[in-house]
């Protein structure tokens, strides 16, 4: 584009227009700015092809979570569970160390609280408040250490400790026959497949009950902190 | 018109055409709305069986390209005579979160951006008004002295709003209570996440991510298979699952054994005896009248 | 036939022809806003590729300014019928001409709340599934389909009226009756239907108490009829000013006093709003996070008091007669569009997603890619008004006619008749 002249102007003119001094002015102030747009196109179209702005900003990875979270494994495992799977079973072997046909005897501290030998330390006794189960007794079977027996006298094998806990549990217990309380996995319908119900002591260890705390799982990332700052691993504590 | 302002016309039009290209250069980079299959593909209820199979094999190669992995992709249906209720019981979950993440690795939900479909709140003893849940608790361990968990995920509303406000008919109630989403049909507007009042919805802001060796290769056309950039998504009751008679995955990894699941319309079944016996359940926000399918209860 | 044909495709040509020329100032208006069109595009252009994330929404905040500015606009669209009324049932000669200004801006705010949908969409290449026929339209349960029809609906009468009615002028043929009364009649309903609509969008959300109240409906009338003859007046003084187009004083004074009795209203509507929330101490959560902070999160609070302070002072200023001066007129129609501007936008969409519905507390801050697009999108709109403006001038004047089609068009080759020659 050249500079624009009077001449120009006057060469540019419809017929029937009067020019008038202020148009000259106007005209070339058009030109002016029809020059500086084209520049601004120019390098608006550079600074869209550089991507000069409003790139998103990367976003940090969040850690996997731990496949211990994913883990769908009980708490415990019963001793039906290990026979299942052809575990080694020595705990369970009551007469590798007491003697046959001699109930062992109980021992208690000044506070009638349950003296507990050091072969068995392992055990925390916390079944039910008020001291009511201090005493092995009630569920394991004295005369027999391999047995269990409920507290109206009837025997039930480790393998079936559930009906042990459900001679005293009652409503929980049905529930759990129906599948209502605790563990079920496999097929809610069952004319495609079993369901597996867990035993009481999957979950429950019999000694202390109440369902062990465990560290929870890591929380819920924000969608927008991703951008601003990387994120810490989690720990599977 | 004389030459130079033809001239100089010219020069604005061809360096503002020149903008206006460089201005949709980023659109080089779009290789996920190109597929011409894809853009004509027709609303899931519109498939014939024959059409289906074509879409399922297409899905299944997309997927093997994507991630190097075969999946098997199914078109589930429901069964007849029955209906989906879940009840959770407030009493025996301890907060643990562990469904969260077995939702996640079943459902192959995202992991860079996270997208998870439950969210478990941290509930003070007393009080059932979710402003008073936590979301974001991280002790030591859980649960915690004087507080109670509310994992709360797609209620599967008999009268679900979400399904009312899309516009496109891309969400719907299937006959066996699971609400789902045609992925392929959203336009991702996102009203139906403004209408649930659960917050049980959720939108991929960006192209998803999953690790290729945490893929589930099992998975269903209404379910869990991947999503794309732009659409909704949300808990479809692991229809991969549960529509084989399995239980879903967030039930099978609770190690509390709070979470119960069946078919109400079976005397039979653990919700059916559930809500036959328990005294007391919750249905959430029950005034607002979606009427959940899934039930909060406590027991002893 | 042919011969109408021919004379409908020069009048075509003949004005999209006079949009591109004009004097220096048109052209650096014009050249300005196509600069910030471009950086919007720009700036969708990345939103498509990327996806959502390069705004600031997220699972808890869904919506943000794009239906912000949208519920906005739809208010400015619907309030156009503000001097339709007056002219067509109350016969006010004032407003006669003016109506097709106030058309013309409702078209243009229209194609800007198309704009704006359009951007919110994670897949705008399915907006086929919204066709009736071809795809699968939720109507009538989904309020956003009833959305989808009467704003398009609306677009195509507003664009018939005032394209009949031009055309009439250019022609120099007195407009038929039969051709256009019934679709004024029809859109005058059809403006408050556009924003009842609207309002409903977010009133039917049981999920969301702070939407979820009959007064939103109604507030929304009263804020569009507002804000909308407000920019009608601002729209109005420009035109007088840039060009030789006669408005009267008393026709701008019949407009004030449409917004003085609409935002008297509405101020009403609002102190009913903040009682009824506040005096019975069950406040909804979001309007504690809006008005006043929740759990030390305030982000919307200075916003909405900004927005509230001028509202206040419009209402003053419009009920003293100080507003009949036309330079505190301008002043005060800012502050209406400014204060309504936020109260519908930040004010009303965003508070309802905080907290979320499981009382999640996540605040929304709009994205630099998100503002330039929303910039972008004015600018289009502006664009498209100026477009409009420059259209329909002349040809009131009677400057563009059928009579001179054999002469060179007012305003060719930079002398800008109708722009920039006034004496």
């Amino acid at each position: 584009m050249d500079q624009p002249s009077a001449e120009d102007d006057q060469r540019g003119l419809p017929t029937g227009y009067q020019q008038r001094p202020h148009r000259m002015n106007s005209r070339f102030k058009a030109t002016l700015v029809l020059r500086g747009l084209v520049v601004l196109f120019v390098g608006l179209a550079a600074a869209f092809l550089l991507n000069l702005w409003g790139r998103p900003a990367p976003l940090h990875p969040i850690p996997l979570v731990d496949p211990a979270f994913l883990d769908t494994a009980t708490v415990r495992r019963s001793y039906a569970d290990l026979v299942r799977a052809k575990e080694d079973l020595s705990d369970f072997d009551c007469y590798a160390c007491h003697e046959k046909n001699k109930p062992p005897v109980l021992r208690y501290d000044e506070h009638q609280n349950l003296l507990i030998p050091r072969e068995h330390s392992d055990i925390v006794m916390g079944h039910g408040q008020h001291g009511r189960n201090n005493n092995c007794f009630n569920c394991h079977n004295e005369t027999n250490l391999e047995l269990l027996q409920t507290r109206d006298g009837r025997q039930v094998k480790f393998a079936d400790s559930s009906q042990l806990c459900g001679s005293c549990h009652g409503p929980t217990y049905e529930d759990w026959e129906v599948g209502a309380h605790g563990r079920i996995s496999g097929y809610w319908n069952r004319s495609r497949g079993p369901i597996k119900r867990q035993d009481c002591v999957n979950c429950h260890n019999p000694h202390a009950p109440p369902f062990p705390s465990r560290p929870p799982a890591p929380g819920p990332h924000l969608l927008h902190e991703l951008a601003e700052a990387p994120v810490p691993a989690a720990t599977a504590h | 018109m004389d030459r130079r302002s033809f001239l100089r016309t010219s020069a604005v039009l061809a360096s503002g055409l020149a903008a206006l290209a460089a201005s949709l250069s980023p659109l080089r980079k779009l290789d996920d709305y190109v597929s011409l299959e894809r853009f004509v593909q027709k609303y899931y209820k519109e498939l014939t069986p024959e059409e289906m199979k074509q879409v399922l094999k297409r899905i299944e190669n997309e997927v093997e390209r994507q991630y190097g992995i075969r999946p098997h992709v199914r078109d589930l249906k429901p069964m007849d005579g029955v209906e989906y209720v879940y009840a959770l019981n407030l009493t025996r979950c301890i907060g643990c979160r562990k469904c969260v993440h077995a939702c996640v690795q079943e459902n192959n939900l995202s992991r860079t951006p996270e997208i998870q479909y439950i969210r478990v709140l941290k509930m003070p003893h007393g009080s059932l008004d979710v402003e008073k849940g936590e979301h974001n608790y991280a002790p030591e361990s859980v649960p915690e002295k004087g507080f109670f968990y509310m994992p709360v995920q797609c209620q599967q509303c008999k009268n679900p709003p979400c399904v009312k406000v899309c516009p496109v008919h891309a969400t719907w109630q299937e006959t066996d209570g699971i609400t789902v989403v045609d992925y392929d049909w959203c336009i991702g507007c996102r009203y139906c996440e403004a209408a649930c009042p659960y917050w049980a919805r959720r939108f991929n802001f960006t192209q998803p991510s999953i690790p290729k060796e945490r893929i589930n290769p099992d998975m269903a056309y209404l379910g869990n298979r991947p999503r794309r950039q732009g659409v909704m998504e949300k808990c479809h009751f692991c229809i991969q699952r549960t529509r084989v008679g399995r239980y879903p995955a967030c039930l099978e990894v609770c190690p509390a054994g709070a979470r119960k699941f069946g078919n109400i319309l079976d005397p039979n079944s653990e919700v059916s005896y559930i809500l036959r016996t328990k005294r007391v359940f919750i249905q959430l926000k029950e005034e607002l009248g979606t009427s959940p399918r899934f039930f909060y209860y406590f027991d002893t | 036939m042919t011969r109408a044909l021919r004379d409908y495709l020069v009048f075509l040509r003949r004005c999209g022809r006079i949009a591109f020329v004009g004097d220096w100032r048109y052209y650096l208006w014009m050249g300005v806003l196509t600069v910030f069109c471009l950086l919007g595009l720009n700036a969708y252009a990345k939103q498509l590729v990327n996806g959502l994330i390069t705004t600031g929404m997220s699972d808890q905040v869904s919506w943000g300014v794009y239906i912000a500015n949208f519920t906005f606009l739809v208010g400015v669209a619907a309030a156009a019928v503000m001097m339709v009324i007056p002219v067509y049932i109350y016969d006010n000669e004032e407003l006669h001409d003016l109506v097709i200004f106030g058309e013309l801006l409702a078209v243009a705010a229209i194609l800007m709340c198309l704009a704006f949908v359009t951007v919110d969409l994670g897949r705008p290449d399915r907006f086929w599934h919204l066709i009736p026929g071809l795809g699968q339209l939720n109507f009538p349960a989904s309020m956003l389909s009833w959305d989808v029809i009467v704003l398009n609906g609306y677009l195509l009468l507003n664009v018939h009226i005032c394209g009949y009615l031009l055309y009439c002028r250019y022609r120099d043929m007195k407009p038929s009756q039969w051709f256009y009364i019934p679709f004024v009649f029809v859109a005058i309903g059809w403006a408050v239907s556009i924003h009842t609509v609207t309002a409903f969008l977010y009133v039917g959300l049981g999920g969301r108490p702070f939407w979820n109240s009959s007064i939103v409906g109604p507030r929304f009338i009263a804020s569009a009829f507002t804000a909308g003859p407000a920019l009608i007046i601002l729209a109005l003084q420009i035109i007088r000013r840039v060009t030789e187009y006669h408005i009267t004083d008393r026709a701008l004074l019949t407009l004030r006093g449409i917004v003085q009795v609409s935002m008297l209203i509405n101020v009403f509507l609002l102190v009913n709003e903040v009682f009824k929330e506040f005096y019975t101490g069950n406040s909804v959560a979001s309007s504690q996070y809006l008005y006043v902070g929740l759990h030390g999160y305030h982000a919307l609070v200075p916003w909405i008091w900004t927005a509230i302070t001028f509202n206040l002072v419009a209402m003053f200023l419009l009920v003293l007669p100080l507003s009949r001066s036309l330079k505190w007129l301008n002043l005060t129609c800012v502050l209406c569009i400014v204060g309504i501007w936020i109260e519908k936008g930040m004010g009303l969409v965003i508070p309802g997603f905080i907290p979320t519905p499981l009382g999640q507390i996540v605040e929304y801050r709009p994205s630099l890619n998100e503002t330039l697009i929303c910039v972008g999108i004015w600018a289009f709109g502006l664009l498209s008004y100026t477009v409009f403006l420059r259209m329909s001038v002349p040809i009131l004047q009677g400057r563009l006619a059928k009579t001179n089609e054999s002469l060179p068009d007012p305003g060719m080759d930079g002398a800008p008749a109708s722009l920039a020659a006034k004496p």
